[in-house]
Order: structure tokens, then sequence, then C-alpha cells
């Protein structure tokens, strides 16, 4: 009897195993085969003929970094570094106004608190990109359009409106905590700082990452404020313009290659944080 | 059910009877909503009503400073002693005049017509010379914000009239008014939501509100690819936007296309969502299972799909799902013949499926993750009793896990569907719309509301259609989240841990 | 040598206007005219260049040039003579580099932000002008003196000339000599053997309007302008159906006879198929003959597209044929100094460096009698192809998604080539859809 159930058992965690083996294949051999072409060193475009590379080399990321083979205004090392320099802004300034928002309407009772929050779920409901093109010219008459400037401003800009996780999450810090510091004389200030942050690992952690990681995958704003400054482009921007019918023939490959040079740094940073990424949705979540 | 009854359930009946209610508070929930609607309304009007009277009220009872406020910003505070605020106030009005004379009131005067005169040349020998004339476009874009900075003042001064009054009782009791220090320390404390909250409410306000409201507006307006300012103007057309999507009976391709769209995006919406949904929790559950070793490693696999940057896995996938692709590579590998299916310029049903499948590979793992943290989040007691009660494990799963999961996340599956009814990305770099017809006006089988009004901005530059549209899909998308928002637990056990 | 007599020539005609324009201050800009046209006609049409005087008081200016990459360094060099053509005036040119397909588009997202000058694919034109972004060509008489009639038609409106030609921009027939003989190439029947019998493709984009409107166009359903009042509705008119008819149905019979072999994927798998070896030969465009040449070197044959049997007779294929041309931004800052740097830049002389060192077909008559062109096969066979074409002008931007989807109907599984019912209502439906009825 034990050994028949036992035995049953076996035989689903095997199905259960087969099943997880064959999807994880799935799932990830389009990402294989993304970076086994990044170093095809055979000759041909976009129609290649073979799964596997019949030759291995680096010459995708050499020509994407030298720039070799190519024209000046297809500039990667510099796409990177301005992508860089404007998730490092945009990400402090969102993570900021994100937490001081959510605090406020987590932990603060204020005159018309339910409207705003109301207000914020309303707004965040537009289709994002129906606004673009008043961004553009709001941007143009202070005289920002393609700056990078206009980017961090973008992405940080609306920052506040995605208050719900991290408010979620301060719902669950007990508000005893806040009595008992009121009463020993602290300010709302000091609470603020001294008590709920240090608290708040997973969800300053989450909130970080996802602000810093936008500006890496945008590719429509910032396409419409660069406009024909291709100096100023963002990684999103720059390898989408690669894959466009005038570059697609010669720059596939690079395409790969860049590919890659952006998903291996941002897959990692999100592997590391994965615990805080679950505490951080599932803590807002949860609650239900 | 009274609390009592309710106490003597065991857990899993108690997760029962609270799933029950949620289902059936629905179609009460929408009638709560409607009335909440009509009830603001009233409300708001109440408000101004109620302004009035006090605006009057506090003028006639006012001495000379508060009556000069209501012509000087800051009068009142400054003539009590309360110099910061005062001059506060006064450089508020100064700066609103300049700003209206030099620069709002020469676009605020043209918001009714939008302008007269184009842009246009005149011959200059051979050549041309340009005569400048109105923009539409910035003058509807700088109305806006003039009479969103009205507002902005206008209830600063309505606040400037309080605060005299307030200074005037105060100087009639016979106290001070409080310092400018200890007012900033009270920024602090007391007023902590103030500090908090300007500076991303003002960030919204200019790069959200203002542009939402500027597009709102050309939804009512002629800016399409023939009315292009400076070249030529547009004006108010009134709602001849909305009444081009939803004429029907002439059959035309715009009311064609909108209506086949809005099935297709709702079709889309319900199938994503839910195949996302189920698979992404069977995989949980087979991952969660007690006794399947590297847990980690299962997760860590599939989630990589979400780090991974969507334009980058989404293109990919378009390329591997080209006729020459990868995939028919493959394809043709395994059955030995040459295969090239055309999985998105076919057949339409073809490319729809495909989206779908697609969809799951990207969204799928999003499921995992959070279902694999309430897996863990569920109550070991609840699985006790459930055993001490005898119950099996399909047992336990139906009447605990799946209520419990399904309970739980249900806020985030109507998250899900709203986003899944914007999901822009997927359909964008993966299909791109295709295949196309000649049946829909700028759009394919697979674009959804959100992409066609992209397509219509950006290829077509039908400003004022994608504003329609734009406002349509707003309206399902916030009457559908605000019902269930308001309504679930979420915001009504706000103050739970407290 | 030629540079320098364009200097030296350009030094006379300043010392020339200055003496001439010392005295009256006033109507410079008609002076300048009649200057071009009577005194130095004969340098101005070739070159070019023009009178300083039309700058009028133009100085200290500064120009925003947009070219497609493939340009932009070519362009850089004849900003810089073009400036030493006017040494009086301080010019600053920056060259941007901009898609031509997508200039159209960036234009009217912001005219201020965009280029003075700026390179653009033809069928864009009415886009421009409708949107009135675009300045009318001031040098009309010159530009219309200088270059082919079919080019300049691609420029005009209502009569009015926009732009400044530039180059043509058209597809061709590309193969592998190796595969398809030479004499072979010159019927579709005998590309599609050749490849056939060779085990390769042959590769056409028919699920693109640009490429599969040759089925319609080779039937004689040419477009014939726009009409109606906003004047974004297709004309077409003077066709006979049944010749139309008959026409998609060769084709599509073609595509079922030689399935496996006439593919249809996007052009870039032709020149990644040249050098993997699947491919034999394809209908590609001539933007990608640097690509094709590095597949295929000495085997690369060009030649114009194939003809087509139709009921025994052997039929002319003819093409969608695009020109790209230079505009001058109607909101520029130096409207004066746009105009003549866009004519500069499309004159005789830049037609001939260009042609020499990126292989861009001129438009300009005098260039195209030249061995630049007749020793260059490729050259030639764009120019012969353009002989039979539809100038892409004057095109509704409805035309695209129809034509595309005709193609892909074509080419599909159902498509019966005996069914003529069902190929004139895919027909009607087509040309009804491009008129947006």
């Amino acid at each position: 009897m034990i050994k028949s159930y036992k035995f049953k058992r076996h035989l689903a965690n095997g199905f259960i195993y087969l099943f997880l083996i064959v999807m994880g294949i799935i799932w990830v051999s389009p990402f294989v085969y993304l970076l086994m072409h990044s170093f095809n060193g055979d000759v041909g475009g976009v129609g290649y003929q073979y799964l596997i590379p019949r030759k291995w080399s680096f010459q995708n990321y050499i020509d994407l970094f030298s720039g070799v083979g190519g024209n000046a205004s297809l500039n990667y090392p510099r796409w990177f570094l301005n992508t860089f320099i404007v998730a490092c802004f945009s990400c402090v300034i969102s993570t900021i106004s994100v937490l001081m928002v959510s605090y406020a309407f987590s932990r603060l009772r204020f005159k018309s608190r339910k409207k705003f929050i109301n207000v914020g779920m309303i707004l965040g409901m537009f289709p994002g990109f129906m606004t673009m093109i008043a961004i553009y010219y709001l941007l143009k008459a202070m005289g920002l359009t393609k700056t990078l400037v206009a980017l961090v401003i973008c992405y940080s800009a609306g920052a506040g409106l995605g208050f719900q996780i991290s408010k979620g999450f301060f719902d669950t810090i007990p508000r005893a905590l806040d009595e008992a510091a009121t009463i020993d004389g602290a300010t709302k200030n000091q609470i603020f700082w001294k008590i709920i942050l240090p608290m708040s690992k997973p969800i300053v952690v989450y909130t970080v990452l996802t602000s810093f990681i936008g500006p890496w995958t945008d590719f429509i704003l910032a396409k419409i404020i660069m406009g024909d400054n291709r100096d100023g482009y963002t990684v999103a921007i720059g390898l989408q313009l690669m894959t466009d019918a005038t570059f697609k023939t010669q720059y596939y490959r690079q395409f790969l290659a860049g590919s890659v040079v952006v998903a291996i740094p941002i897959t990692l940073l999100f592997l590391k944080m994965q615990k805080y990424y679950v505490e951080g949705v599932t803590a807002g979540g949860v609650k239900g | 059910m009274t609390y009592v009854e309710y106490r003597q359930l065991n857990p899993f009946q108690r997760f029962a009877f609270n799933f029950k209610k949620f289902i059936s508070n629905v179609p009460h929930a929408v009638a709560n909503f409607f009335k909440a609607i009509g009830r603001g309304i009233v409300k708001f009007f109440v408000g101004i009503g109620k302004g009035f009277y006090n605006y009057g009220t506090t003028f006639v009872k006012g001495d000379w400073a508060t009556k000069l406020s209501y012509l000087i910003f800051g009068v009142g505070d400054f003539s009590k002693g309360k110099y910061y605020k005062g001059i506060l106030f006064f450089l508020v009005e100064v700066l609103y005049i300049l700003y209206m004379v030099f620069f709002g009131w020469t676009y605020l005067k043209d918001f009714t017509t939008l302008g007269t005169i184009p842009k246009h040349t005149e011959p200059d020998g051979i050549f041309e010379k340009i005569v400048y004339g109105d923009n539409s476009m910035l003058i509807l874009l700088y109305s806006v914000l003039t009479i969103v900075i009205t507002i902005v003042v206008f209830a600063i001064y309505i606040v400037n009239t309080k605060d005299a009054y307030k200074m005037q009782l105060l100087r009639a009791e016979g106290k001070k008014p409080t310092s400018l220090k200890t007012d900033i320390k009270d920024f602090m404390d007391g007023k902590y939501h103030i500090t908090l909250m300007s500076f991303p409410v003002l960030m919204i306000g200019i790069f959200n509100i203002l542009p939402l409201i500027f597009m709102i507006l050309i939804a009512f307006t002629s800016y399409d690819y023939q009315h292009m300012p400076p070249g030529t103007l547009f004006t108010w057309v009134g709602l001849d936007n909305f009444a081009s999507l939803f004429d029907v009976v002439n059959n035309s391709t715009r009311a064609r296309t909108f209506i086949e769209l809005t099935e297709w995006t709702l079709v889309w919406a319900v199938i994503a969502t839910f195949s996302n949904y189920i698979l992404g929790m069977i995989f949980a559950l087979m991952i969660n299972k007690k006794g399947i070793r590297l847990k980690a490693l299962w997760r860590t696999l599939f989630v990589i799909t979400i780090a991974v940057p969507q334009f980058v896995s989404l293109l990919l996938m378009n390329q591997m799902l080209q006729s020459n692709g990868a995939i028919n590579i493959l394809l043709s590998y395994i059955t030995g013949q040459n295969v090239e299916i055309q999985f998105f310029n076919a057949s339409p049903l073809l490319a729809r499926v495909t989206v779908c499948v697609v969809n799951c590979w990207v969204g799928i793992p999003y499921t995992i993750l959070s279902m694999s943290g309430i897996l863990m989040n569920i109550p070991e007691d609840l699985y006790e009793s459930a055993r001490i009660d005898g119950a099996g494990p399909v047992k336990t799963f139906t009447k605990i896990t799946l209520p419990y999961m399904v309970f739980v996340t249900t806020p985030q599956l109507i998250t899900q569907f709203v986003g899944n009814i914007n999901n822009f990305n997927v359909i964008y770099l993966l299909s791109n719309g295709a295949p196309t017809t000649h049946k829909f006006y700028q759009a394919g089988y697979t674009d959804l509301l959100v992409t066609w009004l992209f397509k219509l901005t950006m290829d077509k530059q039908d400003y004022n259609l994608a504003a329609a549209i734009g406002i349509l899909v707003f309206i399902v998308c916030a009457t559908l989240s605000l019902i269930i928002f308001n309504n679930s637990k979420s915001m009504k056990d706000e103050e739970a841990f407290s | 040598m030629k540079k320098i007599l364009a200097i030296l020539l350009a030094g006379m005609m300043t010392t020339a206007a200055l003496t001439g324009c010392a005295g009256s201050g006033g109507s410079t800009a008609d002076k300048g005219n009649s200057n071009g046209e009577t005194k130095t006609s004969e340098s101005t049409g070739k070159n070019g260049v023009v009178d300083v005087a039309d700058f009028g008081d133009e100085d200290n200016i500064t120009l925003k040039v947009w070219a497609p990459d493939a340009a932009v360094k070519i362009t850089k060099q004849q900003c810089e003579a073009f400036k030493e053509l006017y040494p009086d005036k301080k010019i600053e040119i920056t060259i941007v580099a901009q898609g031509e397909d997508t200039a159209a588009t960036q234009m009217m997202n912001d005219p201020d932000a965009s280029a003075d000058v700026f390179g653009f694919c033809s069928d864009q034109l009415n886009k421009l002008v409708n949107a009135g972004v675009i300045a009318k060509c001031a040098y009309a008489d010159q530009v219309t003196a200088a270059n082919t009639e079919e080019s300049l038609n691609a420029g005009i409106i209502d009569n009015k000339l926009y732009c400044y030609p530039e180059t043509t921009n058209g597809y061709i027939l590309v193969y592998d000599k190796r595969v398809v003989s030479d004499d072979q190439a010159k019927t579709f029947e005998g590309v599609l053997k050749a490849c056939k019998d060779a085990g390769k493709q042959f590769i056409m984009d028919a699920g693109n309007g640009f490429y599969s409107c040759i089925f319609t166009f080779t039937g004689g359903v040419k477009l014939d302008g726009l009409e109606g009042e906003d004047n974004d509705i297709q004309k077409f008119t003077d066709y006979d159906e049944d010749t139309a008819v008959k026409t998609l149905a060769a084709f599509g019979k073609l595509f079922k006879d030689y399935k496996g072999t006439f593919t249809s994927l996007d052009v870039a798998n032709i020149s990644s198929g040249f050098s993997s070896g699947k491919c034999g030969a394809g209908i590609d465009g001539t933007w990608n003959a640097v690509v094709n040449e590095k597949a295929l070197g000495d085997n690369l044959g060009v030649a114009k597209l194939p003809t087509i049997n139709i009921d025994g007779k052997d039929v002319t294929s003819i093409s969608m044929f695009g020109y790209k041309s230079l505009g001058v931004n109607g909101s520029s800052k130096f409207p004066r100094s746009s105009q003549i740097l866009a004519y500069y830049l499309s004159g005789e002389e830049c037609q001939r460096q260009r042609a020499t060192e990126i292989g861009w077909g001129p438009t300009n008559s005098t260039v195209n009698g030249e061995d630049v062109v007749t020793q260059n096969d490729m050259l030639t066979a764009i120019n012969e192809q353009s002989k039979n074409a539809v100038a892409q002008v004057n095109m509704s931007s409805t035309f695209w998604d129809p034509m595309k989807n005709l193609g892909n109907k074509i080419i599909a599984e159902e498509f019966k080539p005996d069914d003529t019912d069902a190929i004139k209502k895919l027909l009607d439906s087509t040309i009804a859809n491009i008129r947006d009825e």
C-alpha cells in the first residue's frame, strides 16, 4: 500500500520533472539562439539558414564597439553610456518620488487623500503614449528636446503614479511603531527616514530596480524626443534602428550582439534582486 | 450570517464563503460605482456653492486688510505681521499678471477659434518669404497651460482670502501669528504630506495631467494629417471624431475598424489574461510542489524572459517566426521538408493564435513569480486542519489552495486584464498588427486599439482620431478598475494592520 | 580639376555680383534671378552655382542637412565645397544622418527641429505638401532644364515643382551568374526555371506594396495622380480589366508553378541567400548593391526586370520607380541659403560625384549620358528599368496596405489562377480600398 503510494508519487514527480525540463528548454532556447548567433562569424544576415552557427567569432562584438564596417551615426558605446546616465538619474528621482508618495498615502492622514489615490489610479489608465506629442511640445517650450535631461524628466515625472505596490508594502508595517515613535517625540519626517525606510529594504530595492530598468527598455518616447539626434539615442532605440530596413541587412548580427550586451547586465541584476522583486510584488498584492 | 456563525466555520469554508461573497458583490459594486459618481457630482456643486457663500461672508466680516486682500494678495497676512506669507502671496499675483500679459493671454484669446491665419508664404523674387501666422497646436497647448495655471492661482487666491480672515480672527483673540521657523517645523510633521507630495504632484501635473487635458481636447478638433499646424490650422469639430468611429450605418472603414478591433482587443485581453493565469498557476504549483528539487533553478529558467528587455525578446521572436526564421528551419529539420509557415502574413487566425502563444511565453513567468510568493504564504494551519478532517490532496487543493489563490489574486487579475487591453509591446514588436487588410483603416488583424492608436499618431498623424480612441480605451479600463479596486479588500481593509 | 574650375567661376561671379549689386540695394532677388538666367546661365544650370546676390541679406548662416547614412560622408565633402564657393558668406553646415524613408515623418512631427535641407523619397511629397512643411523649389527653371522628365514629374504637385531631384530609387533583377545566364535573365520563366533546376530560390517581396505593384502595373493598372477635395484620392483611369486580370492570373500561376522556388521574402534575404548559396536570383533595390556585390563579387548579374509570358506574348514588367530628392524646409530660418544649398547639392557636379563614388544613379540628363553611367551595369539597368516604370509620386497614403494585401493574396495557397471572377473581385476591392471608398 505504502509502496504503491510512493511509486505513484515518484511517477507524478517524474512527469513534473519531464514537463519542467521540456518547458524550461522552450523558454530558454530563444535566448540561447540569440547568444549563439551573436557569435556567428559566418557571412549572411537576416535569413540565416543554420540553427547553430558554422563559424564562431567575436567580430560582431568588436564591430559593435569599434563602429567598424559601418556608420559613425550608429554609435553603440555612446548609446550605452547615455542610457546608463539617464537610468541612474531617473532611478534616483523616481525612487524618491514613489517612496514619498506612497508613504504619504499609507501613513499620513490628510484631507482628500482618497481623492488623490483615485486620481492617481485614473491617470495610470490612459494609454501612455497618447500624450507623447503634447509632452514633446512642452519639453520643446522648455528648450529641452534632444537632450538627455528631457529623458530623465520623462522617465521620472510620472513615477509618483506607481505608488500602489509600495503603498501596499507600507500598509503592512504595524502602526504601533509610528505611535511609539511619536510618543518619543519623533516628527513624521524622522519616522519616515529613520524608522520606516530602514524597514522597507525589499520595496526600496524593488523600486530602484524597476525604475533603473525603465530607460533601458523604452523605445517610443525616447525616439520622439531625440528626433534626428542619434548621438543622444538610448540603447533601445539604437538597437531598433539597427533592425530598420536600411540597416537590417548589414547590422542584424550587430543587433544580436548589442541585444546580448544590454540583456546580460539587466538579467544578472534582475536575478540577483529577484528575491526583493517577489517580496515587493507579493507584499503589495497578497494582502488582497 | 452572523459573526458568530462565521467564526464557527472551518478555515476553508470561510474562504469559500468570502470568495462567494466577493463574486456576488460585483453587480452591487457596479451600482455603487455609479451612485458614487452621482454623489461626487452633487458634492462638487454643493462645494462650489459653499465656497461662494464663504467667500461672501468673509468679505462682509473682514476688516480693511482682509477686504483689500480680495484685490491684492497677501495684504491680510502682511498687515498682521506674517510677512513671509504675505510676500509669497503677493509674488504669486505679480507673476501671474506678468505671465498673463506677456504670454498667457496672447494664446488664450484664440482658444475658441484656434487661430485664423495659417503660416503662409509670399513670393519674393524666385524665393518665398515666410509670413508667420497662428499655430493651432501651440494655441491649444498654451491655452491649456494658462487655464491650469489660472485655476491654481485662483485656488491660491481663495487660500489667501481665507488666511487673511484667519489672521484677523487671530488678532482679535490677541494671539500672535506663528513664526517662519514653527511653520517649517510643521511642514516636517503635521503637514508633512504637503512636503512629501508637492514635488511629485507638480511633476505629475506638468507631465501627465497637462498633456492629458491637451490630448483629450484634441479629440474634439480636426487635428489630422490634413490639418498640420503651422502650415494649416485645425479647429473645433465637436463630436465628429467619435461619430466617425461609431458610424456603423454607412459602414465606414473607420467604424468597421474600431468595432472589429474592439472585439479583438477584448477577446485578446480575456485569452491573454486567463491563459497566463491558469498556465502560470499550474507551473507555479509544479515548481512549488513538495518533493520537487532545484526550485530556484526552475524559477530562474522561466524568469529570464522577464529579465531580458521586452524589445529584445520580442524582436527576436519576431525574427524567429519569419517564414525563413529559426522556427521554420527547425520544423524543416524535423519534418525533412521545406517548411515555410507564414505566421504573421497569411491567415488572421494563425497570426492571432501565434500572438497569444508568444504572449504566454512572455507572461507566464510573471504569474509564476507572484503565485510562488502567494503559495508560500498560505498559512500551514489550514492544511493541518484539513488533514485532520481527513481531506486528501485533491480536496485540499480544490478547497484550500485554489480558493485562496483565486481570492488573493483577483485584484491582480483585473490589473492584468487592463494591462492586456493596453499590451502595446507584444503586438507592436511581435506582429506589428499583421496580417494587414484593406478592410481596416491603418490597421491589421492583430492590432489592438492601443497599437492602432499608435499607428494613427506616428504613421498617419491622425491625432484627433487617436485621441478619441484613447479616451474610449480609458473609459473601459477606468470603469473596470475603479469598480474592482474600490470594492476589493485591499482598499477597505487598509487599516487592517493598524 | 573640375572643382577648381567651379571655384574660379564662382569667384568671378562673386565679383560680378558685388559690382552689380552695389548700385541697387532694393530688388536683389529679381536681379539674382535674371543674373542666373542671362549672364551666367551656363554655369548656373550645370553646377548648381548661383549668384551670391541670391543670398539676399542672409549672413552668418547655419544650416542643417539630412542625408542617409550612406551619403553622409560625401555630403560633408560637397558642403565644404559649397562653402568655398561663397567665401564672403559665413556659412556653417551640419550634416545629420537621417533615413530618407522616415524623413517626412520626422519633418511633420516638428518642422522647426528638422533639417533645412533634407533628402526624402518622392512618394512622401504629397504628405509634405499637404501639411505645408516643404517650400517650393526656387530654381525651378534651371532644375527643370537639367534633369530628366521622370524625375521632375516626381516632384511636381499642382504644376509646382517642390524639390530638387537627387537620384533614382528603384529595384531591378539581381542574379547569380553561375545559376542564371544573361539570356535566361530576360524572362521570368527563364529565371525561375534556372533557379528551380539549380535548386535555389528566387526571392521577391510580394508582401510589400513597393514590389507587389508590379502585378497590377504590368497589367496596365497604373497610377494617374490624385483627385478629390483634399487631393488624397488615387486616380485609376484608363485600364483594361481583362488584361489586368489576366496578368494577375499569370503571376499567380507562375508562383504556383514554381512553388518552393518563387519565394516571397524580405529583400534583405537576397544578399544573405547569395552568400549562403540558397538564393539564385531576386528582385532587389539598388541600395543593396554593395551587400550583393560583397556576397557574389564578379558573379553578380544585374538587369532590368524580366518579362512575363501572358497569352504567349512576352510582356514587359512595369515597376514602381521612385526618386530621392532634396527638399527645403518651409520653416527654415535661412530660406534663401537653403534653396541655394539644395540647388547646389542636386547639381550636375554633385550628382556626378555621387554616381562615381557611391553608385547613386543620377537624374541629371548630362551625367546620365556620360561614361560613369553607361559603363556601369547597375546604373544602366536602373536607367532601363526607369523607362518601364511608374513614378512613385502623387500617391495616396492608402496605396501601400491594399497593395500589400493584393500581393499576399496572389501568392496565397488559396489563390486560383483560373477563377477570373475572384481575381476581378480582388482587383476591384484593392482599387476601391486604395481610393478609400
